[in-house]
């Protein structure tokens, strides 16, 4: 199996559906916004956003077979702007999940403006210890 | 995309300027400074003579033995300073820290009347 393409990098995902991502800056580089972490151990899979200013309210998530949507809008605050460099609009990021994962127990938190998504593998694709008999 | 080894951007903490808006409300001039992945306790704000100057750190955990797959920001030092105007008022500046934006708030200074000098002819 190719573990490889368990994920594929969110870009050219996330034009085909249609994207309106903001350039974002701040990390020296652009990249779509916001920008993602994706990171794997034996039991989950985790992904973690970067969307200062979301509250639980303006993000959406959602997570269908092999896919998980995150989209949201960050509207402009009242005044009279004289710099704006902090990004405004609809975004929306597309994680390509190839691995079965447990629907029910996915966990999402917001704290500092980092969302986080955990994303328990189910039993049947987690590495489990088989024992050795010897004859 | 996928790494099996330990991404570039693990350890290091590059120090960059944080994107900001500067807005002026009728109260007075707000400035909204992104700061994702920063807690209080790692965020300082310092007014000193006319510069406000504030500095904070990400702490974002990651490359904590995960395979990762994407990683497209990693822990960063914000630095920014800002230069306070006359029209500022410097010692009632006001800040708070919530969804990973600095938001501070400076009073507008009022405006001193301009005095008239009465000038007698001798």
């Amino acid at each position: 199996m190719d573990f490889g393409s368990f994920y594929d990098f969110p870009h050219l995902l996330d034009r085909m559906m249609g994207e309106v991502s903001q350039p974002y800056a701040a990390g020296g580089r652009q990249v779509a916004f916001p920008p993602l972490y994706i990171g794997e151990s034996d039991g989950t899979v985790v992904v973690r956003a970067l969307i200062p200013g979301a509250r639980l309210e303006d993000v959406e998530l959602t997570l269908t077979d092999k896919m998980l949507v995150l989209k949201g809008e960050l509207k402009p605050v009242q005044g009279k702007y004289y710099r704006q460099e902090r990004p405004t609009g609809p975004f929306q990021r597309v994680v390509r999940v190839n691995v079965p994962v447990s629907a029910e127990d996915v966990r999402a938190t917001m704290k500092d403006g980092v969302l986080e998504v955990v994303l328990p593998k189910t039993s049947a694709v987690r590495p489990q210890a088989i024992r050795i008999e010897s004859r | 995309m996928h790494q099996n080894q330990t991404p570039e951007r693990c350890g290091k903490a590059p120090r960059i300027r944080p994107a900001a808006d500067f807005v002026e409300r009728e109260d007075g001039f707000y400035l909204y400074l992104d700061m994702p992945g920063v807690s209080r306790e790692a965020l300082s704000v310092h007014v000193e003579d006319d510069e406000l100057s504030i500095q904070g750190r990400s702490n974002h955990g990651l490359c904590n033995g995960e395979r990762v797959h994407a990683m497209e920001f990693g822990d960063v030092e914000y630095h920014a300073q800002f230069a306070l105007t006359d029209n500022m008022d410097t010692r009632h500046i006001g800040a708070q820290l919530a969804n990973g934006v600095l938001s501070i708030y400076i009073p507008r200074r009022e405006a001193q009347e301009p005095r008239r000098i009465r000038i007698e002819v001798i």
